[in-house]
């Protein structure tokens, strides 16, 4: 199952977004006001959803305005790049894939799309024999694995993965993390997962969180 | 799983053993009126932040503009929070598509991942039942929905108006892990409103039947009184303290034992009241301020009283709480006189009468158990106290009380009237003390201006008829 970015996709909410920018919220919102740059698409009941891209764009902003460039001038920096604000893994030309390995068919929908929404690309396996053949069709970069799939092979899976190199978060409902670091993982989540946990765990996995932190616009 | 949502309502919490659990499913069911819509409310503003949003997601049988009409008027409705904080969105327009209950859990699930609410209120979840096509249509929309709610980290909040007998047939119940139960249930000519938990998975809670009261501050709750027997040792004073009349201090082996409890019982006019009063005023005296916490004379009769016998109830380490026994929930008048004990440094309390009390208790064995919580609390923190106790022969007492309270007390005293030649004359009896001796005899008492007056023994022919 192979996802592609999807950057104009409205997804996070002012408050999301506000963590992630480290901005509050009424800040964004007169940013928006002021220079009527960064706008957020409205939802049904009038809500602002910001895209990835938005997200971006107010990084750019957040950043040059901790460098001590005032908002209006950092706005007219971004207003300059825009058109070719470059998103990380467009960027890097090449796409991150990511196995997930999970049971539960309602938590692999949440992961695979807040994972994709952040541009990765996902190969969804849900039991333990598809996993393993999906890693050795697809060479994924990052296996997440769910240590009760096909009634607790989990753990199997994580020797299975680590044994090839790849590195594995694992997550369960049940709090074992010692077990999971035991076979290999790289790191444990225990469920229910928060999205913003989950991407930057991943992001932390792959190295490129830092990356993520600080896009430089391209001139 | 230790993590909870609180209601905003300290008390409310504490029922719940600490709040509900996090990322959690539960139901809040009661009839119309009961006041689920507004505890759904509370939880929402109590939990709302930039962070993490709460959502307020309304069907069919509520209409959104109704709720937010009547949620203005509630203390913790913050309007400045609708549209940051906190989300109100109508599902109808969902509900009126074909196939409505598909496109309301698409709705649900966009909604998780566009708020990414830390709660999720579905109100009325009930009113979704006519919208499936048949049960197993709508099992099958519960099982997608619970399996949604299960895999995003949100505790979310079904409310309907449910029966009781609905929890063992409506399959929503199995699927939730905590149950809220808003009743009315019905007292002499009034209904007495009250809450009970009726299941939290993986956790414990105060089980039974709490009342409640709503009011524009949202809900309060009034846990059900009725603590375990605490085993823990505490320090006893080891100075006996006066009962404010010498000749009865005499009869108990030189007074009381403080953090004791005493039980008057007599029956109307025999001088119950009294006797509170020489306790109460005695106390203030030695440094110990008193609570006359009175169901029966209201404060201007309470006073001409005091006035008689040279008190006054102008003094700062005598305080008055009266409430009238009509409308009155019996845990809710506790906490209100435990709250004014610690607040003022009350060391001994009258509580006159626990018959008034006892009237508005649903049971005996509730009320047994809640006068056994309330002295154990007093027992603990060395605060003396006094219950009067009205008993319906004025001669010859058979039964003291109706209730089991005299052998949770600590001291009973009987007052009797007993037929004299001419007249009616008053006796006190001193018939249990714990943990020390007492003079068993009958004694003869007048009331006089100065209060009880203790006099000699009646001679052993006196009738007692």
């Amino acid at each position: 199952m192979m996802g592609s970015i999807v950057p104009e996709v409205a997804t996070y909410s002012i408050g999301a977004v506000a963590r992630m920018v480290g901005v509050p919220p009424a800040t964004l919102r007169t940013w928006e006001e002021r220079y009527r740059i960064v706008e957020p698409v409205r939802s049904e009941g009038g809500h602002r959803l910001y895209s990835r891209l938005d997200v971006e764009r107010l990084r750019f902003v957040a950043g040059r305005v901790r460098e001590g460039i005032s908002p209006g001038d950092a706005h007219r920096m971004l207003s300059g790049v825009s058109g070719i604000f470059p998103l990380p893994a467009a960027e890097a030309g090449t796409q991150v894939l990511i196995l997930l390995a999970e049971r539960d068919p309602y938590a692999a929908e949440f992961a695979e799309f807040f994972l994709k929404t952040e541009g990765f690309e996902i190969v969804l396996a849900l039991d333990a024999a598809d996993a393993v053949l999906a890693l050795g069709a697809d060479r994924p970069q990052l296996a997440i694995i769910d240590l009760l799939i096909s009634g607790g092979a989990g753990l199997e899976l994580c020797r299975d993965v680590h044994a090839r190199g790849i590195p594995v978060l694992a997550l369960s409902s049940v709090a074992t993390r010692d077990a999971a670091l035991e076979a290999g993982a790289s790191a444990f989540l225990q469920k229910p997962i928060e999205p913003l946990q989950l991407v930057s765990a991943v992001k932390d996995l792959l190295g490129t969180s830092s990356f993520l932190n600080e896009v430089v616009p391209a001139r | 799983m230790t993590d909870r949502v609180s209601s905003g309502s300290e008390r409310l919490d504490a029922v719940l053993g600490g709040g509900l659990l996090r990322n959690s499913i539960n139901i809040v069911m009661g009839l119309p009126g009961s006041g689920k819509t507004i505890v759904a409310q509370q939880y929402l503003f109590a939990n709302a932040s930039e962070d993490r949003s709460a959502v307020y997601l309304s069907t069919v049988s509520e209409p959104l503009e109704k709720i937010l009409r009547y949620g203005q008027t509630l203390s913790f409705f913050d309007p400045n929070a609708i549209g940051s904080r906190v989300f109100y969105e109508d599902l109808s327009a969902s509900l009126n598509h074909q196939d409505a209950l598909t496109e309301t859990l698409r709705r649900v699930v966009e909604v998780l991942r566009e708020r990414q609410p830390g709660l999720l209120v579905l109100d009325s979840f009930k009113a979704l039942y006519p919208f499936a096509s048949d049960a197993t249509a709508f099992r099958r929309f519960l099982q997608d929905l619970a399996g949604n709610l299960s895999a995003y980290p949100t505790t979310s909040l079904w409310v309907g108006e449910y029966a009781p007998d609905e929890i063992a047939v409506a399959p929503e119940f199995a699927v939730a892990d905590g149950i809220i139960s808003l009743a009315a249930e019905p007292t002499a000519d009034r209904d007495t409103r009250v809450l009970q938990v009726m299941k939290l998975r993986g956790s414990g809670f105060l089980s039974g039947k709490h009342g409640y009261r709503l009011s524009a501050d949202g809900i309060h709750v009034f846990p059900r009184l009725a603590d375990p027997v605490d085993q823990a040792a505490y320090t006893l004073e080891t100075e006996r303290v006066s009962t404010g009349i010498p000749a009865l201090d005499e009869a108990l082996d030189s007074g009381l034992w403080p953090g004791g409890s005493t039980l008057v019982a007599g029956p109307s006019g025999a001088g119950k009241t009294l006797i509170g009063l020489h306790y109460i005023f005695k106390g203030a005296e030695m440094g110990r301020p008193g609570l006359i916490a009175g169901l029966q004379e209201n404060p201007t009769q309470l006073d001409r009283i005091v006035e008689g016998f040279g008190w006054s109830l102008e003094r700062d380490d005598v305080h008055l709480m009266y409430r009238s026994p009509v409308d009155m929930y019996l845990d809710e008048w506790v906490y209100e006189l435990l709250t004014r004990v610690e607040e003022l440094g009350i060391r001994r309390i009258l509580i006159d009468s626990l018959g008034d009390l006892r009237a508005t208790a649903t049971d005996e064995v509730r009320f047994r158990e809640y006068v056994y919580s309330l002295l154990q609390r007093t027992a603990h923190a060395g605060i003396g106290v006094f219950m009067t106790q009205e008993v319906a022969e004025l001669f010859g007492v058979t039964r003291l009380s109706e209730y089991g309270i005299s052998h949770l007390s600590d001291n009973v005293l009987l007052l009797q009237f007993l037929r004299g030649e001419s007249r009616i004359k008053r006796a006190l009896t001193v018939l249990k003390t714990r943990a020390s001796s007492h003079d068993p005899r009958i004694l003869e008492f007048e009331i006089t201006s100065k209060g009880i007056e203790l006099g000699e023994q009646f001679a052993e022919d006196q009738s007692l008829e």
